[in-house]
């Protein structure tokens, strides 16, 4: 039969073709079917599945991180950036894809790159959580660090686990950044930090926080008209950078001064640290560009709330004791009854400032403390100026025609004011003098006579003029406002008295540099400021901030003349003068001091300050030198460790900045120059108590490291200007017939002869050792212990 | 007693081809069928890069990663095809033991050192190139098929005993490829094929109907058992328990949306989400990572999405034309060798086609089967362009 059909067809048989056709049918059939299935599964459950499929598309949004901008230095170096750094996801679920085989490799791969990892916790996750997609495990690992792990999961380095068991997979690096500060501590109080990210706090960060925040990019998806997927990025912008006026080695040669004061001081009268605060500000006088800022002590701004090297407790806020040793009773008597306000500049609650710290419990001690560390006294602490006051005083009685500069006054020791003598630190008395001798010597009683001439009214608008009690607007977070803190139209006699030399109302450090700058330079009063321009993250300028001139506030003839004034109260001869020891070797300065008495007046702590410029004629750098409660036996005798610390910071900045000395140098001036530079380049560590040297026309080295034994050199017959201390205002009830009357002797004699192994002052009728500032006879055996117990007995 | 057999029917045989060869100065040669497995090879390629480009990028940072492997192993086919279009398709009656044994030793292979494990599974050769010998085994049987039906005569396909005995010789790579490399697919068609050519080519009709019957009434118990839970509890040990599974997902894929049931409810979601005209080409969100195997197993169910209905019907209409030619072409051959060589490749892709299909519209239960020319597969094409080359030249041998 089916060779018939062979024969037939010729080739295959027709049962064969048929069945052929029957199955092609078949399949036809079923593809039929199938393609009636495809359009049923739209029609029945097409809306489902749909809106399933939508569903299940939450593409992640994933941000792309910016970077935060950079703070670079005036010559670009940078003080802060951002790093890249990476966190370690865990995709669980992709882990346990395809039955878990890469469980296994990925573990041990991870165990192999990332050491300090814990896995057993990582291990535990992903048993426990297989659906789980996105776990970080690791914040701020760096590009090494992840680079090997990489590697494995790229195949480019091989993983030596034998058995081909599965690829590594499921884990991911996440991009972040973190800042960093490269120069640890340096110019922490005008820096800043940053937390929680992005977040700035104190300083440039702070201020600048949106200018050198960029705004996160985006990777995300989302449906289009035609439900379609579309997958989109926006790119992050990064922050724009921001190039700061501050130098770097202005900057650390200020906080290595500083540093070298702070070890060379701590606890060397009381225990505790060399002062309660210390600031400087180098600046430039004719444009408000700040050089260095610095205060005391520092801390590591890449680790802000690590302190561990500094001790706390001296920063918790206290009732400040009286400068005495604490084995000493204190005598609970009443405070004297002043005409003044109780302003505390130590006090954090008057301070005003930075409303963004990070923690939230204000009253935790040492969170306050902290807190203290972080803000820049600079700027956010107010205090009572002192005689660096006085040249203001000046210059607005010239400026308004009030006195010419020609006058004499006769300063007896002290002036009545009110009910009161307010004594001039030098309760003797310096005789008549001229406006220039009277700055010189920092007379509280010439400056009292000039204000009052000036009268209340218009001291207070040349306060006001100068910009006191007002922010200076300088761009750094946290300045404290002042305002209430100044006196306004409702002060009185004994204030106005007061306030021409600097007490009874507050001021920042930069309110005064700021102030002074305008003094000195034509009277132009230029907003500091800390940012000279903004740079965007490709590196081109988008902002240019140029010196703002807010106003003039004296003319230039009042300027002239104060510059000349200022200059003798560091050039004068040294019995002349309080700033001698400010001036660096081979300049021409001109500068004044400041130590005002600090509040409560009986406790005997007191702020010493320099504020000097160089060179005294054409003024290039300004450099203003604070010290809170310097850790001293005698603080109001102390001033010289100011003027010294301005000394020893103008002589390394001046030749940094080209400016020429202009005066023929000693030889024991080169001596000096010659040990300091050794002393300077070896380092903080190794400074002793003795290398910090002052030395005297002889030749011979003074400690001037220790107020009191500071006045050794002062031994001269003509001198009777005892050391540097000068304008601690002691302001005395007239109930106390004894201290009036012993005063009047003294000072009418006007022959003075001085102890030689104290300096201190020898009572012309007794020959017993008087307290310079009491003019009341003290035992000499316990002067280092001058408590106000001995001074109680000596008044009765 | 084969082999007394053989001798006697060489001789016509021979004869036979020697009076084609004159005929055939004409080269005709079956064009319609050569464009539309170039249609359906072109389209492949773009659907896999379409599919796979994501999945692509992520795993290897080159979308074409999968594009360019597909795109040498269809110029390689090419290749092949035009060659094994010229060799006269009765040589491969010659290679037809070699075919048989050497694809059950190339499996047999897979457990020596030189197989391969991808995704789990232990499935490949690595020969210079990597081999699926499985997809070797379907043509070899189709050869060593043709040649036993055509020289085993009506010993084979007339008595029961010799349709036993053959689909014993068909079920031995058909256990060897379910044992050793655990492909109930590839296992399933295998078999298909064989069971196809021998059901075309015996007189035995209604037998294979039972057979045919008993089967799907086994299958459909099975399914009835498994879906009333718990009658097999106790009397089949659980490891089978746990293949059932498999049968349950495709019952209810919702009920195992995150473990079996998920590729065949994605598949199900991707056929939804296309509609009639779909979300045009390469818009598919499906692929994205939520369809496993979207470049291959599943690759119909983003022609769905991205097509649509229509798309999928225009494919499958593809197929039909092609199967169609098939059919003309072995029923005009010039001899029942060429005809049974014709059938067995429509066999194999007729049942790949269909069950891909039906597998992807959750039609029959889940096992990975590709779909012809266009799933991505180096192997699976470049053997398929064999036995298209040898359907052509088969074609070639017609007198018109």
């Amino acid at each position: 039969m089916k060779k018939e059909k062979k024969n037939k067809q010729g080739h295959v048989s027709i049962k064969m073709q048929k069945k052929l056709v029957q199955v092609f049918i078949l399949v036809f059939l079923s593809f039929v079917g199938l393609s009636w299935r495809l359009y049923a599964i739209n029609r029945d459950s097409g809306g489902d599945y749909r809106k399933q499929v939508m569903s299940q598309q939450q593409v992640a949004s994933r941000v792309l991180p910016f970077r935060r901008g950079d703070i670079v230095d005036r010559k670009g170096s940078k003080l802060a950036y951002s790093e890249k750094v990476y966190n370690l996801v865990v995709d669980a679920k992709l882990m346990h894809s395809e039955e878990g085989i890469h469980l296994e490799p990925t573990f041990r791969a991870m165990e192999q790159c990332f050491p300090s990892i814990n896995m057993p916790k990582i291990r535990e996750y992903v048993m426990e959580n297989p659906g789980s997609r996105y776990k970080i495990f690791a914040k701020k690992l760096t590009l090494d660090e992840i680079t090997p792990f990489r590697g494995i999961m790229d195949g480019t380095v091989s993983f030596n686990q034998a058995e081909d068991e599965g690829s590594v997979t499921g884990v991911w690096f996440e991009e972040d950044y973190q800042r960093r500060y490269p120069y640890g501590s340096l110019a922490g109080d005008v820096l800043g930090f940053v937390q929680g990210g992005n977040t700035g706090f104190f300083g440039l960060e702070e201020y600048y926080n949106d200018t050198l925040n960029g705004v996160n990019g985006r990777q995300y998806g989302y449906m289009n008209e035609d439900s379609v997927m579309e997958e989109k990025v926006r790119p992050a912008e990064d922050g724009n950078t921001i190039v700061s006026t501050i130098d770097t080695n202005i900057q650390s040669i200020v906080e290595k001064h500083i540093r070298i004061f702070a070890e060379t001081h701590e606890n060397e009268y009381r225990e505790g640290p060399a002062a309660d605060n210390i600031g400087v500000i180098v600046m430039n006088p004719n444009n408000g560009e700040i050089y260095a800022m610095a205060g005391y002590p520092v801390f590591d701004l890449n680790h802000p709330t690590d302190m561990s090297g500094i001790d706390l407790k001296w920063y918790m806020p206290k009732t400040p004791s009286a400068n005495v040793l604490p084995a000493e009773p204190e005598e609970p008597g009443g405070d004297p009854e002043v005409g003044v306000e109780p302003h505390e500049a130590t006090d954090p609650e008057n301070t005003g400032v930075s409303q963004n710290e990070p923690p939230k419990e204000e009253d935790n001690p040492e969170m306050l403390a902290r807190n203290k560390i972080w803000r820049n006294f600079c700027i956010s602490d107010s205090f009572e100026p002192g005689s660096v006051m006085k040249p203001f005083t000046l210059a607005g009685a010239l400026d308004s025609g009030k006195i010419t500069g020609n006058e004499t006054y006769m300063c007896n020791g002290y002036l009545p004011v009110g009910g009161f003598n307010i004594h001039c630190h030098n309760r003797l008395g310096d005789g008549l003098l001229t406006v220039e001798q009277g700055l010189a010597k920092s007379c509280n009683v010439l400056h009292m006579d000039v204000a009052f001439a000036m009268g209340k009214d218009e001291w207070l608008r040349y306060n006001r003029i100068f910009n006191f009690g007002l922010k200076t607007n300088i761009d750094l977070a946290g300045e404290a406002n002042a305002s209430d803190l100044t006196f306004h139209e409702d002060m009185g006699q004994t204030d106005l008295a007061v306030a021409s030399f600097g007490q009874g109302f507050n001021v920042t450090m930069i309110q005064m540099a700021a102030g002074f700058s305008a003094l000195i330079n034509g009277g132009y009063y230029y907003q500091p400021r800390v940012v000279s321009r903004i740079l965007n993250s490709e590196g081109a300028v988008i902002e240019e901030k140029d010196p703002r001139i807010y106003k003039q506030v004296i003319s230039e003839a009042t300027s002239a003349k104060l510059r000349q004034y200022l200059r003798a109260v560091v050039m004068s001869d040294r019995s002349e003068c309080t700033g001698w020891s400010a001036r660096p070797a081979g300049y021409t300065e001109g500068g004044k001091t400041g130590t005002a008495e600090k509040y409560p007046r009986k406790d005997r702590n007191y702020l010493i300050s320099f504020m000097g410029f160089v060179p005294a004629e054409d003024p290039q750098v300004l450099c203003y030198t604070v010290i809170d409660r310097p850790n001293t036996a005698v603080q109001s005798e102390s001033t010289r460790l100011a003027t010294v610390l301005n000394k020893d910071i103008m002589t390394e900045v001046l030749p940094y900045l080209n400016v020429f000395p202009t005066e023929p140098i000693t030889e024991s001036e080169l001596a000096d120059l010659e040990e300091k530079e050794l002393s300077f380049s070896e380092g903080a560590t190794l400074i002793s108590s003795n290398s910090v040297l002052i030395v005297d026309e002889n030749g011979e080295p003074v400690y001037a490291g220790e107020g009191e034994e500071g006045l050794l050199e002062e031994g001269a017959e003509d001198t009777k200007n005892a050391g540097d201390g000068e304008d601690g205002t002691i302001v005395v009830p007239v109930e106390q017939p004894l201290q009036r009357d012993s005063a009047g002797n003294v000072i009418s004699e006007n022959v003075i002869r001085y102890d030689p192994s104290t300096g201190f002052p020898l009572d012309p009728a007794t020959g017993e050792v008087l307290d310079p500032r009491t003019l009341l006879p003290i035992d000499t055996s316990r002067l280092p212990k001058r408590s106000t117990e001995g001074e109680g007995e000596a008044a009765d | 007693m084969i082999a007394g057999r053989r001798r006697e029917l060489d001789r016509p045989a021979f004869r036979q081809r020697e009076s084609v060869k004159k005929k055939k100065a004409g080269a005709y040669m079956d064009y319609s069928l050569l464009f539309a497995v170039i249609f359906l090879l072109l389209f492949g390629l773009i659907m896999v890069y379409s599919a796979s480009s994501y999945e692509a990028s992520l795993k290897f940072s080159d979308s074409t990663y999968y594009l360019k492997s597909q795109l040498r192993a269809t110029a390689i086919g090419i290749v092949v095809m035009l060659l094994v279009a010229r060799i006269d398709y009765h040589f491969w009656k010659k290679t037809a033991i070699i075919a048989y044994i050497g694809s059950c030793f190339l499996i047999l292979l897979v457990i020596t050192p030189l197989g391969i494990t991808r995704n789990g599974a232990r499935r490949w050769l690595n020969l210079g190139l990597s081999l699926q010998p499985a997809e070797v085994a379907k043509l070899g049987l189709i050869i060593f098929f043709a040649t036993l039906i055509c020289l085993g005569g009506k010993t084979i396909t007339g008595t029961i005993r010799g349709n036993f005995f053959s689909l014993l010789l068909a079920g031995i790579p058909t256990g060897l490829i379910l044992v050793i490399t655990k492909n109930m697919s590839s296992a399933i068609i295998v078999f298909g094929i064989a069971f196809f050519m021998l059901f075309i080519s015996s007189p035995k009709y209604s037998y294979y109907l039972i057979a045919v019957g008993i089967a799907v009434g086994l299958g459909a118990l099975v399914v009835y058992v498994v879906s009333n839970g718990s009658l097999l509890e106790g009397i089949v040990p659980s490891s089978m328990l746990f293949r059932l599974d498999r049968v349950r997902a495709w019952l209810h894929p919702e009920a195992y949306a995150s473990s079996k049931g998920y590729q065949t409810l994605q598949s199900l979601y991707s056929i939804g989400a296309g509609g009639i005209f779909g979300k045009g080409l390469g818009q598919s969100t499906q692929k994205l990572g939520f369809v496993p195997e979207a470049q291959n197993d599943m690759i119909f169910s983003i022609i769905c999405e991205e097509l649509g209905i229509f798309g999928a019907v225009a494919v499958i209409l593809m197929f039909l034309i092609l199967l169609w030619r098939f059919m003309i072409v072995a029923n005009n051959a010039p001899d029942e060798f060429g005809s049974l060589l014709v059938v067995g490749v429509f066999a194999h892709i007729a049942i790949q086609v269909v069950l891909n299909i039906a597998v992807v519209t959750n039609t029959m239960p889940n096992t990975g089967i590709t779909l012809p020319f266009i799933s991505f597969g180096g192997t699976s094409v470049l053997f398929l362009l064999m036995e298209i080359g040898i359907a052509l030249n088969v074609s070639r041998s017609i007198r018109v």
